[in-house]
């Protein structure tokens, strides 16, 4: 008897267990694996998913590689989108439109459009990082224009868009920020934010409207949450630099007095940034330890010769050195401390830096800089001399 | 009344769980809130008063070895006087194991089971703590020692998993603004570290006895780690966002991405956690139903879990109207409630029983 009622007992738990409430099947989800995010004239918040399509996969199998769909393979997203006066009231409105439950887990990339992000961003991120699904290691940029076509764009090599960006972001081509990056940066000391701006690539001619391929084309600056300018790819690289997020990177330079350049890949950079106070003179000194390996030489300098090789260095040094001046520069002109040198004053000097904490900007804007670069060059490639040059057109300087 | 026997160790295994659990979740945040970069120093100072906790229990269980708090209040201060204080006690822990529960309920159902009812949340976890309670001390004691190693891997893998994100800059300054705020910062803390007093509900069944100072004073040390750990876990991944979060350890365990394709590991870490919640629950109620049957000269404490239970769960509802007031207590009230009831009134508790028992001395030593 005893035991028949205990079986009853244990059995009767059994409903506890599934968590029945909660019970959602894969196929009642509707993954999203992009989400952009705008404003339009009207001041509402237009919210655009790219919703990952289970079937294209699992029914097309092998057969669609070759199938009829000319240059870019089967449609695997879909992207529905839907105007409202906040994030979350766009989205009851779009989850009305899909048969799906929306599932943000899987969501790695949000694009801010422009115009929102000029107009501040702060309202809409504080969904994203309130609600339990978004991730904080989801990727954030800036669109040039709107962000929805970026969602739209089919690029003929990956699968989605949001694939693309992801993995350009993951080649440290241009800065990779995530949301928790971006909640610190503007939660944190510099109260200003750097995201990776976004352009599309228009299509060759003859290729659908569709297949542009979005690409990161520099850096937008945010001042508190709003965005207040912009960095070249150029400018971008610099900031890498100086953020020491240099990665599979090429650099070319122009030794003095020889004609052509030579092009160094890949490049690694050690970055030590320090922070001085010297009679109450705010100063950076930046250090640099940098290692490349000869890729392309297209001067008559033989690098096997260390005379020669220590001029390719010079010209080496001098110009990471120009870069880095260069990205410094132009953020301290942008009054926006984006790489988080308040952060690093802070650290070393709290006591002085909460004397300023109300007018950083101003001191950030008239620091000094010293750039102090090592910078070698440690191997040359299968050959020993320029390519196509007879032994005494080879200088030895 | 309850003739189980425990070793000191059992015990030290479910007295970690019973500070660690809850503690990690929240801890963090709020020391952050006072202590900013120097929050890992704050459970350092709040252990003191952990040490200390352990060291009045041992003292007042020495004095009276077969007894728990509620029988030897009696004895020292008097019968009627030593009721109240039972009352107090017990109205003490059976609404803190309610709001331990809700705790438990809230985090559970705003991170994972959104759509479940709280009640359905709660009340099944205290169904099966009413289980293990029912069973004993030793059945108790011996999930303890099996569940607790399976709670601490998690944390151990959360550190080699989260390696490559670690920014340990985020450590300076150290005591940028001097002393002061990770002192603020240990208050909250050392409310936790007061419940170390729920060991004098322990203490009398242990086989080894002489070893329970010895296990009180280790855990102290190694729940001390853990939240120095964790807190620089946390600072380490979340920077100056800590304080901003809810249940940082949560945000961080999701920031885990190995080599693109291990990640998305929260849910199994937190199912771990909710092990060492369960383990934290039993504990408080078990106390709370041995302590009941002892206030009411019960001989058997098995009959009042059940109501006892619902109380609990009543209570979870009837304190806290919302999620934020659950946490405003923890960082208002709870801090001054927890170490008055368990580590200043024992502390008083112990300074009579020695005066008393010192004053019958020099009586006895008299009259001869």
């Amino acid at each position: 008897m005893k035991s028949v009622l205990l079986l009853l007992g244990i059995s009767g738990t059994t409903p506890f267990l599934s968590g029945c409430w909660d019970r959602i099947e894969i196929t009642d989800l509707a993954i999203v694996t992009a989400a952009a995010i705008d404003k339009n004239d009207n001041d509402q918040i237009e919210l655009s998913v790219q919703v990952f399509i289970p079937s294209s996969i699992s029914s097309g199998g092998g057969g669609q590689g070759g199938g009829s769909s000319q240059g870019g393979g089967a449609v695997t997203t879909l992207v529905r989108y839907e105007k409202g006066s906040n994030i979350s009231d766009a989205l009851s409105k779009l989850q009305s439109k899909l048969p799906r439950k929306v599932f943000w887990g899987h969501c790695k990339i949000f694009v801010f459009g422009e115009k929102l992000a000029k107009e501040g961003i702060r309202e809409q991120l504080d969904f994203l990082l309130r609600h339990p699904q978004p991730r904080e290691k989801a990727n954030v940029y800036v669109s040039k224009g709107k962000a929805k076509p970026i969602l739209e764009s089919l690029p003929p090599l990956e699968n989605y868009s949001g694939e693309v960006l992801r993995e350009l972001s993951d080649l440290h081509i241009g800065m990779l920020v995530t949301m928790q990056d971006l909640d610190e940066m503007l939660t944190g000391i510099p109260q200003a934010a750097a995201l990776p701006f976004v352009k599309i690539l228009p299509p060759e001619k003859g290729q659908t409207k569709l297949q542009g391929i979005p690409y990161i084309a520099g850096t937008a600056v945010f001042k508190k949450d709003k965005m207040t300018g912009m960095m070249t790819e150029k400018e971008t690289r610099g900031l890498l630099w100086l953020r020491d997020e240099v990665e599979s990177y090429t650099v070319t330079i122009k030794p003095k007095g020889v004609k052509g350049e030579i092009s160094l890949s890949p490049v690694s950079a050690k970055v030590k940034i320090i922070p001085q106070i010297i009679n109450e003179k705010w100063r950076l000194s930046v250090k640099v330890i940098t290692d490349g390996a000869v890729i392309q030489n297209g001067t008559n300098l033989n690098l096997s010769n260390p005379k020669s090789l220590n001029a390719a260095e010079r010209a080496y040094q001098k110009d990471i050195e120009k870069r880095i001046k260069m990205a410094f520069l132009n953020t301290q002109h942008k009054k926006a401390d984006i790489l988080g040198l308040g952060k690093d004053f802070y650290r070393k000097y709290p006591k002085q830096f909460n004397k300023v904490d109300n007018h950083w900007d101003e001191i950030f804007a008239e620091m000094e800089v010293e750039v102090d670069v090592a910078a070698h060059i440690r191997r040359q490639g299968y050959i020993n001399k320029p390519a196509g040059l007879s032994e005494e057109e080879v200088k030895d300087k | 009344m309850e003739k189980g026997k425990i070793s000191s160790l059992q015990m030290a295994f479910m007295m970690y769980p019973t500070i660690v659990a809850t503690a990690i979740l929240g801890v963090p945040s709020i020391t952050a809130k006072y202590a900013k970069t120097d929050l890992w120093l704050s459970p350092i100072l709040a252990s003191l008063i952990g040490y200390a906790t352990v060291y009045i229990a041992y003292k007042l269980h020495k004095l009276y070895p077969k007894q728990t708090v509620i029988q030897f209040s009696e004895q020292i201060i008097g019968r009627i006087p030593g009721k109240i204080l039972g009352f107090l006690f017990l109205f003490f822990y059976i609404p803190i194991t309610g709001q331990i529960l809700r705790s438990y309920g809230e985090y559970i159902v705003d991170s994972f089971l959104v759509k479940t009812p709280i009640s359905v949340v709660m009340a099944s976890m205290i169904l099966l703590c009413a289980f293990i309670v029912r069973g004993g001390i030793e059945v108790l004691g011996r999930a303890a020692q099996l569940f607790v190693p399976v709670f601490i891997i998690p944390i151990l893998l959360l550190i080699i998993l989260l390696g490559p994100d670690l920014e340990f800059k985020n450590i300076f300054p150290i005591l940028g603004n001097g002393i002061m705020p990770p002192i603020k910062g240990s208050i909250v803390p050392g409310g936790w570290f007061s419940e170390f007093f729920l060991m004098i509900f322990l203490l009398p069944f242990l086989t080894d006895m002489k070893k329970g100072m010895k296990y009180g004073m280790r855990t102290v040390f190694a729940v001390m780690m853990t939240l120095v750990v964790v807190n620089l876990i946390v600072l380490f991944v979340l920077g100056s966002t800590t304080s901003t979060k809810n249940y940082p350890l949560m945000n961080v365990s999701r920031y885990i991405s190995f080599a693109d394709f291990f990640e998305h590991l929260e849910s199994a870490i937190m199912a771990v956690w909710i092990v060492g919640a369960f383990v934290k629950i039993s504990v408080f109620y078990y106390a709370a139903a041995l302590g009941t049957a002892q206030w009411l000269n019960l001989s058997d404490y098995r009959p009042v879990v059940w109501p006892i239970g619902i109380l609990i769960v009543e209570f979870s509802f009837w304190s806290y109207p919302s999620a934020m007031d659950v946490s405003r207590f923890d960082i208002i009230a709870f801090p001054f409630y927890g170490v008055l009831m368990q580590t200043l009134i024992p502390l008083l508790l112990l300074v009579i029983a020695v005066v008393k028992r010192n004053r019958q001395r020099k009586k006895g030593s008299n009259s001869s």
